[in-house]
């Protein structure tokens, strides 16, 4: 069971979440910075998983399964405050919503 | 030789949704993408052996969270919101070296070695009972605290999103008492 | 118990200012005049005690610094017991007149000023009593202080408060040197006080000595007006008569001398700094008598009295003979308080107004009683037989004589006009025509009896004290002999002096205007004290304004404004810098969030490296 490497696991996951980060950053469209933290959520289980396909624990996928959980809570309420902020300024895009800047 | 080639597939087709994700401009490609990148992560999950997660994955993320997204993505009607770039060109130019040298420092972080935790303790139960009753096992034993407070925070968020996303009454803008 | 001699003044001093506001004016000035009279009859056993053999008085450790300790104490001897009955006398005398002489200011806070007065008596009587020179600088300080208070006790007049100021930086400048003659004295004997210092004195390095003498004489010049720091003297006239008649022509200006006498064994030891006292005394006794000719304000010319006088005394001190300026200064004490008490008495009449000696003119009818004390002061400080000042005089000239003749013909040059001086004021205020008349609209009456007492009992002092002579010479353990010759010369130089005086004031032999007008740039140098007054303030005083000025223009606005002002600019620069970081964009807010995560791993997991 332990043909493939940890390495490769972790290269997937270090991939995956700059990836994630990147997106973060580089969007406009807010659903689609909340798509990107998904994206995020997802490498640090691939990690996980497998770290604990390496190591012969299941404590890793118990933390998973946890973070599957969590992603699926903050992205419900994550996007109830983007369809409450569209109802209120009917924007969609970061650009406007400045007003905590200086 | 089986799993190394699932693997690369799988890693393949994971990392090019996500450059979909990240990159495409109209946003309904972007949520495909999405739902794309975690299938495909799902059966990362499975070839590393973790049946229940993977499952779940697919359950969860793949069905209700993409579902979710479209909803809202279709409820909402984004005709009337600007239409403007839909990506920040400048923050993409400056993340990149940012990214590149976080990479680099994990890689270090790695390489200079990271305190080896135990061995494979319980790889002949996972062979002999099942991936699904070991995890079991585990989280309703040792894990049982962590368990309830995700009950609990799944409830609390529930309410919090509903509450949110509820249309406000206009009821107070006539101003009669 | 001999404590008490310093502590009743200190006593009065608290009550009066404590609770002088609500005991009154009349009732704080009783206190001060107890305060004072109770310490001179407690000095008095004290004195016979200390006649025979001198003894100290601990009082307190006041702070112990390893190997040595400072304390405060007092030491009894001949000098200082006589001295400290002196000063309590002369004080209580004093104080009773003021009660007098404040009395139309009764009212007005004048509890203030015999508070002051008692804090000054207090302060004295430390300088003289003290067994250490930590004591004495204590006393020293205070006396400066007081003189302040009670020169700028007028505070509402500019002249009042300048010269107060000026008499206080004066003495600053005198106290500094002061302190670095103790510190040297310190550091060459390693003790302060005075018994230890005067065995141990024969083995210090006279050179070392000689600049620790130096310094400590520039503080006796500071605090007795001599030149250079001479020019406060004058000006400190602008306190009320009783001061200036306490402080500076009995007590505190004598503090100098006192000083000088009490620490003689060191300067004995270093012979080229007691030349340095004696010409700077003989100087200034000079300066001061040719000023004194020329000058018109009442008081001012008893002030140049003063400073000739002590002059006169330093001199003493510088060829030797300690005693005969210390039983100058005793006599002194006696008839110039009572000059400026008889001067007080004259300006009292006029309610304060009278300034000039032309002002008033032919007093003798009708203060007949202040006529006779003036002019027995004016005798005895002119020297003749039988009052006080012709004993202690006669014992300079002869002593000056002694050292060289020259020095002898000087001092009774300065003899001569010294009473010349002093009967050209007392001719022109109680003889010739009667100018008040013109100027004020009161009619000069004579002083009040409170007023009068002291000064006759001062005016019986100044008569009888010379005839102490020798009691005062065997208590100091000294013997001399009355050189006939000299008598009779001094005396006959004296009345010569009073002679041209009587001619030139009352008979007009030679016309006091006329003369005056033909002799004027004479006349005018001599009054302006050879220009030193205006050279200090033109140069010291207006040298240092220029260069505050321009400091001012340059360092301080330039330099610390602009530090100041800059650091406003750079946190005002700084603060839009940070404030761009915060756009409210959340998109900007997760790029710094990468940014500080890459930083904190690499701290925490690749910095241990």
């Amino acid at each position: 069971m332990k043909i493939v490497p940890l390495e490769a696991y972790l290269i997937l996951s270090l991939l995956l979440f700059g990836l994630g980060v990147f997106g973060m950053i580089v969007r406009r469209n807010l659903v689609a910075v909340l798509m990107s933290t998904e994206l995020a959520l997802n490498a640090v289980n691939v990690a996980f998983v497998g770290a604990d396909s390496h190591l012969g624990l299941v404590d890793g996928q118990i933390f998973a399964l946890f973070i599957i959980a969590l992603a699926a809570v903050e992205a419900a309420v994550g996007l109830g405050i983007i369809v409450a902020i569209f109802r209120l300024r009917k924007v969609e895009s970061s650009d406007e919503l400045t007003d905590m800047g200086g | 030789m089986m799993q190394w080639i699932a693997f690369l597939f799988f890693a393949s087709m994971t990392l090019l949704s996500a450059l979909g994700v990240v990159l495409l401009p109209n946003i309904i490609y972007v949520i495909l993408s999405l739902l794309s990148t975690l299938v495909m992560v799902a059966g990362i999950f499975f070839v590393a052996g973790a049946e229940l997660v993977g499952a779940l994955q697919l359950l969860i993320y793949a069905v209700a969270i993409a579902v979710f997204y479209i909803l809202v993505l279709t409820a909402v009607p984004w005709e009337k919101a600007l239409k403007k770039d839909s990506h920040y060109r400048v923050e993409g130019v400056l993340t990149f070296p940012i990214l590149l040298a976080f990479y680099l420092e994990i890689i270090l972080v790695f390489l200079l070695g990271i305190s080896v935790s135990p061995k494979g303790q319980i790889r002949e139960f996972i062979q002999s009972l099942g991936n699904t009753q070991v995890v079991g096992s585990i989280l309703f034993s040792k894990y049982f605290f962590a368990f309830e407070l995700v009950s609990l925070v799944l409830l609390v968020g529930m309410i919090g999103a509903v509450i949110i996303g509820r249309k406000e009454d206009k009821t107070y803008e006539d101003s009669s008492p | 118990m001999e404590v008490l001699i310093i502590l009743f003044p200190f006593i009065a001093f608290l009550l009066i200012g404590l609770f002088g506001r609500r005991l009154g004016d009349l009732p704080s000035a009783i206190i001060a005049v107890l305060g004072s009279a109770l310490s001179f009859l407690f000095s008095i056993p004290a004195l016979l005690k200390a006649l025979n053999s001198p003894f100290s008085v601990k009082l307190y450790d006041f702070i112990s610094l390893g190997s040595y300790t400072l304390t405060l104490g007092l030491y009894f001897d001949p000098l200082s017991a006589i001295t400290t009955s002196l000063v309590c006398l002369v004080s209580t005398m004093i104080f009773i007149y003021s009660i007098g002489y404040m009395e139309n200011l009764f009212g007005q806070w004048t509890y203030k000023f015999y508070a002051y007065l008692s804090f000054f008596l207090f302060s004295m009587l430390l300088i003289v009593l003290s067994d250490n020179l930590l004591g004495m600088f204590f006393g020293w300080e205070g006396v400066g202080l007081a003189s302040y208070l009670l020169i700028g006790y007028f505070h509402q007049q500019k002249y009042a408060t300048n010269s107060a100021l000026e008499a206080f930086v004066m003495n600053r400048i005198g106290d500094w040197l002061f302190l670095f003659g103790i510190f040297s004295i310190f550091y060459l004997f390693g003790n302060l006080n005075l018994l230890d210092i005067f065995s141990k004195v024969k083995e210090i390095d006279p050179n070392l000595l000689g600049l620790a003498v130096l310094l400590l004489f520039g503080g006796a010049v500071g605090k007795s007006g001599q030149v250079p720091l001479h020019t406060w003297l004058p000006n400190a006239m602008a306190g009320p008569t009783p001061v200036s008649a306490l402080l500076h022509s009995s007590t505190m200006v004598a503090a100098g001398v006192y000083m000088v006498a009490r620490l003689y064994p060191v300067f004995e030891s270093a012979p080229q700094g007691l030349k340095v006292v004696a010409l700077i005394g003989g100087l200034t006794a000079l300066f001061a008598s040719l000023a004194a000719t020329s000058h018109t304000d009442i008081k001012k010319i008893i002030a140049f009295s003063t400073m000739s006088q002590l002059g006169l005394m330093f001199l003493a001190l510088g060829i030797g003979d300690k005693n005969s300026a210390m039983f100058h200064l005793t006599t002194h004490a006696f008839f110039k308080a009572l000059l400026f008490l008889s001067a007080g008495s004259i300006i009292h009449a006029f309610h304060h107004h009278a300034r000039d000696i032309y002002e008033v003119g032919g007093l003798r009818k009708y203060m007949p009683i202040t006529y006779a004390t003036f002019f027995v002061g004016a005798l005895a400080l002119a020297g003749i037989f039988p009052f006080a000042g012709f004993w202690s005089k006669d014992l300079i000239i002869a002593s000056s004589y002694e050292a060289s003749f020259s020095l002898g013909v000087f001092v009774s040059f300065v003899s001569f006009l010294t009473a010349y001086y002093i009967f050209r004021e007392g001719f022109v205020m109680f003889y010739g025509p009667e100018r008040h008349k013109g100027h004020f609209e009161e009619e000069p009456h004579e002083a009040p009896s409170v007023m009068l007492v002291p000064m006759v009992v001062l005016a019986i002092g100044s008569a009888v004290v010379g005839f102490f002579e020798g009691w005062y010479m065997d208590a100091l353990k000294e013997h001399k002999e009355m050189h006939l010759n000299i008598a009779i010369s001094s005396v006959a130089i004296a009345l010569l002096g009073i002679g041209l005086a009587y001619l030139v004031f009352v008979k007009r032999f030679l016309d006091p205007e006329k003369l005056y007008q033909s002799l004027k740039p004479v006349h005018t140098t001599f009054r302006e004290q050879f220009f030193t007054e205006r050279l200090y303030h033109k140069i010291l005083a207006g040298g240092y304004m220029l260069y505050s000025k321009v400091l001012y223009a340059t360092f301080e606005r330039q330099f610390i404004d602009g530090v100041v002002n800059s650091s406003y600019a750079v946190s005002s620069a700084l603060g839009s810098l940070f404030k761009g970081l915060q756009q409210g964009r959340v998109n900007l807010y997760i790029l710094f969030l990468l940014v500080g995560f890459s930083l904190l791993v690499l701290i925490t997991f690749l910095g241990g490296r």
